[in-house]
């Protein structure tokens, strides 16, 4: 298993904006789908997805309560790729950027996810396989 | 480990962080040892012939006191080994090819990116 | 010779920077270098046939390889048929296997 090579993701939109949020995380269970360790470095608004407040909520207009309508939470989706990378052997680490985390006040992060700065990103990227950045607009 | 930073938006941001977020993530990682060219293009252009500091935000009794300064931010990562370039034909669809550069900002025809490119091992488009 | 990856997530109808990056792939692939290009989100919008985008056309027809990817296809109702010829469906999955064979991929 030590052939297992890590990619370094960076991404900066945070939850319910943008398509972007979606294929990002595609791409991660894709990354651990083929056995490949992952680190994200999250930037900008993109450290609200780990934000531990999220919560689903019923739609009216779909005519379903909380529960039925089973709202998306990428905190949930964090959590999805964690048990999967664990269910695998694989390290799945999440940073955010904590002065980004500061100004938004999204200070309560799910378990696992951690508090860095911009040397973590280069630290990742160094030590990784290969990088993907997505900017945002 | 040798990386391209591709500067391709500007503006956004500037006035709520006090900078350009790429330009600030660029200089802290540089600080960590980090082997970056910047290359400035599309609107990122703009940041190469800033003459002043942007202007501070005022809302009802609130002022901005700090407001960001792309010129002195580019100047440090030159003065700090960062090689800063910016697409000709970009400034000249803008209007810009007669403004002055900042020094130490290297013009670059996008003719000549392929070899900007072939130059780093990783290009992070922001 | 390097290997490119574009993963194109802006499309030609409301951005006018995609015909540089497709014309920055072009001048890759021009000098001898890999380009592939991976469309995503609405980046898939000009692979229906009868879409308007000279510049991806000019790809496809120079023999840039061209992917689409299936969930993005999938969301807009675009089916295999719908796509122009030289298009794969591909997914995601190429991003990861170009970075896992050390290509230089780039987001767009």
């Amino acid at each position: 298993m030590n052939d297992r090579k890590t990619l370094t993701f960076a991404f900066m939109d945070p939850p319910f904006e943008s398509e972007r949020t979606v294929t990002f995380f595609r791409l991660l269970d894709a990354a651990l789908e083929k056995d490949t360790h992952v680190r994200v470095f999250a930037y900008e608004g993109a450290v609200a997805l780990a934000f531990a407040k999220q919560s689903p909520h019923g739609n009216a207009v779909h005519g379903r309560n909380t529960e039925e309508e089973a709202h998306p939470l990428t905190k949930d989706w964090i959590v999805a790729l964690q048990q999967k990378a664990r269910t695998k052997g694989l390290n799945f680490e999440w940073i955010n950027c904590g002065l980004c985390v500061d100004e938004r006040g999204v200070n309560d992060v799910i378990e696992d996810c951690g508090r860095g700065g911009p040397p973590d990103l280069w630290r990742y990227a160094s030590q990784s396989f290969n990088t993907l950045t997505i900017g945002t607009r | 480990m040798k990386v391209l930073q591709v500067i391709d938006q500007a503006f956004r941001t500037t006035t709520e962080e006090q900078d350009d977020t790429i330009l600030w993530l660029t200089q802290s990682m540089r600080g960590a040892g980090g082997n970056l060219t910047v290359l400035l293009s599309g609107h990122g252009v703009y940041y190469a012939v800033q003459q002043t500091p942007q202007p501070a935000l005022t809302l009802a009794s609130w002022s901005q006191t700090e407001p960001a300064d792309i010129t002195r931010d580019l100047n440090n990562l030159i003065e700090s080994g960062v090689p800063v370039y910016a697409v000709t034909d970009d400034l000249e669809e803008r209007g810009l090819s007669t403004r002055q550069f900042l020094p130490g900002v290297q013009a670059i025809s996008r003719q000549s990116l392929v070899n900007l490119y072939e130059s780093v091992d990783q290009v992070w488009q922001w | 010779m390097s290997n490119y990856l574009f993963i194109q997530s802006q499309d030609p109808f409301t951005e006018v920077r995609t015909e540089h990056q497709f014309a920055l792939a072009g001048q890759l692939f021009d000098a001898g270098h890999n380009v592939q290009i991976l469309l995503v989100q609405n980046g898939v919008i000009p692979a229906r046939q009868g879409a308007r985008s000279q510049h991806l056309d000019q790809l496809i027809e120079w023999g840039v390889p061209v992917l689409a990817d299936d969930f993005s296809l999938q969301q807009r109702q675009i089916s295999d048929d719908d796509l122009k010829d030289n298009i794969a469906v591909d997914s995601v999955d190429s991003v990861i296997d170009a970075l896992l064979d050390g290509h230089k991929v780039i987001w767009n």
